[in-house]
């Protein structure tokens, strides 16, 4: 089991509520502009184009699935070829059991490769997320996952003007509330 | 990027709900009490299932003789009902796969709950031809190939039968991925609301530490679409392998080489079937009438119209072929399923497949929940009448007269039939308890956007 912790305990953070996803984009963009460091954004669902506005770099999981699938794709011309042609070639019906069963071997290989790319997938994902079962969620307020949308930014590395900028700057884009990171969550299971 | 208000298009989610709301609706089953349709409807559902316990055990105990498949019908109603639940499965896989490829937005109140389906249709279908081999104990090293004591034998990588067991189990761990990680945002936001000590534990173990960062958010876009990409060519290429099946052996009405596209079109027909018949009970029970709209009951209704079609075109193309081919074993065959001792068979398949779907060129049969879903109930007696006929009327007559049989199920066949829904609906019952049916977050992404 993956027992990542990636403790946002440690750090000051700040936070600005929304609850609305174009005034979040809104928000992000401008913030960007002025130099601001953005720590993340927490939202209960997928807002599309928040990740180009906050400037996170296309993720490289598809070049990681191509490769886990071009090894399942080997694994299953590996295992047919070393059962069938290599080890205990088996005479059913008079079928080929050379190379020349290849086309039969099409399925075989097709299934091992989406089962390595879904799988290998799967695995990259959680792993580059640092998720697994039973790790303590980095929850900032609970609303974060039903109706709520927030913008994070780590206060340590922001200057004192940087703050008043940016109190006046989220207030400005609508921002519903700007609370201070408490460090309580309710669910505590270690 | 702005709020995108069609002039043209109704909304996907009706009621203006906020984002709060479609939270609290559709974890309400979840935590309150279970009502007692609930109970009802999952005592009854876990008594079939204890039916499938028990034929299964008797079956497997005294031998596949308490069957009634014989020499020549050697496959009757066990890989009928294989076959059933395998097509039932693959609407699951198409809304969430070939609909997110499509960018089909009304998908997402919809995905869910199809791909549990999937999933339970899934499980169902294994057990027929796991149970068929009779000495299951061993039965392990006949499909998988597993180093086996039995001097080396390998499995026959020449046979669709092992193409068939590499394509189901890929199809089953591939969908169980699929669903799952659409699931993790949702049982996030259960873990954050529930008070409950236990099940603060295990949805919090189950969420595996979710919280809807921007940069997970953005991963995890490009997973579910490479996942979407890969289940397409699977879904089609698990109900074409099934096919093969029967399309690589030389027995008259099972040689075609139209299968693979007839049963991929006959799999989506049925599975949207299942997928009406369930979502129509679950959206009143659920009281989900403003999320599963008449909008996306008119859309798959559509969608059985389609394939209803196709369907049927595979069933006349194929008695063309049979005639056009000039080979007298095909014409008989094809005569014989239509007008032979199994005729009752033959047209109720054409009627409920090709002709009852026809309705659907009128709106009102695509808007009215009572007839869809008796018209749903409909395509799956077909769909299911459909692989009869194609295994059944096809072997009890072969190329030798001597060997003519005929073919009716006992009782234990007809328990496990029934109790493989059983243990369908017994899944689908638990599933509606304990994890949201549908989608919340991409039902979020989607209220306040028109199109």
């Amino acid at each position: 089991m993956f027992c990542f912790s990636k403790s946002i305990d440690k750090r000051n953070l700040i936070y600005g509520v929304f609850d609305d996803e174009n005034k979040l984009i809104n928000t992000v963009e401008t913030v960007r502009e002025k130099g601001i460091e953005i720590f993340d954004c927490f939202t209960p669902f997928p807002v599309h184009h928040l990740d180009t506005a906050m400037g996170i770099s296309r993720s490289k999981l598809s070049v990681a699935a191509f490769i886990c699938g071009a090894t399942g794709f080997g694994l299953g011309l590996l295992l047919q070829f070393y059962m069938m042609v290599f080890d205990w070639p088996m005479n059913i019906g008079g079928k080929p059991t050379s190379f020349r069963m290849l086309p039969s071997m099409v399925p075989v290989v097709f299934e091992c490769t989406i089962l390595c790319t879904a799988f290998g997938l799967a695995i990259l994902f959680f792993i580059r997320n640092k998720m697994g079962h039973g790790v303590v969620p980095d929850i900032l307020d609970l609303r974060q996952t039903d109706d709520k949308l927030l913008i994070a930014f780590d206060s340590d590395k922001l200057t004192k003007y940087n703050i008043e900028e940016l109190n006046t700057i989220l207030k400005e884009k609508g921002a519903l509330e700007i609370n201070k990171y408490s460090g309580k969550y309710a669910v505590k299971n270690k | 990027m702005s709020v995108i208000d069609s002039v043209i298009r109704q909304p996907l989610v009706h009621g203006d709900k906020t984002y709060h709301d479609v939270t609290t609706d559709i974890c309400r089953p979840l935590e309150n009490k279970p009502t007692k349709l609930w109970w009802i409807g999952f005592v009854l559902s876990f008594l079939f299932f204890i039916l499938l316990v028990v034929t299964l055990t008797i079956t497997t105990a005294v031998g596949i003789g308490v069957w009634h498949i014989n020499k020549t019908i050697m496959w009757g109603w066990d890989i009928t009902n294989f076959v059933f639940w395998i097509g039932i499965g693959h609407a699951g896989t198409l809304i969430s796969a070939i609909l997110l490829l499509f960018r089909q937005k009304w998908r997402m109140s919809i995905n869910r709950s199809a791909e549990a389906m999937t999933i339970f249709a899934v499980l169902c279908a294994a057990i027929f031809p796991f149970f068929h081999m009779g000495r299951i104990w061993v039965g392990i090293y006949w499909v998988f190939p597993i180093p086996n004591a039995f001097g080396s034998l390998w499995v026959n990588f020449n046979s669709p039968l092992l193409w068939d067991v590499f394509a189901i189990s890929t199809y089953f761990s591939v969908s169980l991925i699929f669903w799952y990680l659409g699931l993790i945002p949702d049982i996030a936001t259960v873990r954050d609301r529930t008070k409950s000590k236990i099940r603060k534990y295990w949805y919090n173990f189950f969420s595996m530490g979710w919280t809807g960062s921007a940069r997970t958010w953005s991963r995890y876009e490009i997973a579910s679409l490479i996942l979407a990409g890969i289940s397409t060519p699977l879904v089609l290429s698990v109900h074409s392998v099934v096919s093969m099946d029967f399309a690589t052996s030389i027995l008259p009405g099972w040689h075609t080489t139209i299968f693979p596209p007839y049963f991929v079109a006959g799999a989506i027909f049925s599975g949207f079937g299942m997928v009406l018949t369930l979502l129509l009970i679950a959206r009143k029970v659920l009281n989900y009438q403003e999320y599963i709209t008449i909008n996306h009951l008119e859309a798959m209704a559509k969608i059985l119209m389609l394939t209803g079609t196709l369907v049927g075109l595979a069933y006349i193309t194929e008695f063309f072929i049979a005639w056009y081919s000039g080979v007298e074993y095909e014409q008989y065959a094809f005569l014989n399923r239509a007008f032979g001792p199994y005729w009752w068979a033959y047209w109720t398949m054409m009627s409920c497949n090709l002709i009852a779907p026809q309705v659907f060129w009128f709106k009102w049969a695509r808007t009215t929940p009572w007839f869809l879903f008796m018209l749903s109930i409909i395509v799956n007696v077909g769909m299911w009448f459909e692989r009869f006929v194609i295994i059944v009327t096809s072997l009890h007559r072969d190329y030798l007269t001597s060997s003519w049989a005929m073919y009716s199920p006992s009782w234990v066949e007809i328990c496990i039939f029934f109790g493989t829904f059983g243990l369908f609906f017994t899944c689908f019952f638990l599933f509606c308890r304990f994890l949201p049916i549908i989608n919340m977050s991409e039902v979020k992404s989607i209220i306040k956007n028109r199109e």
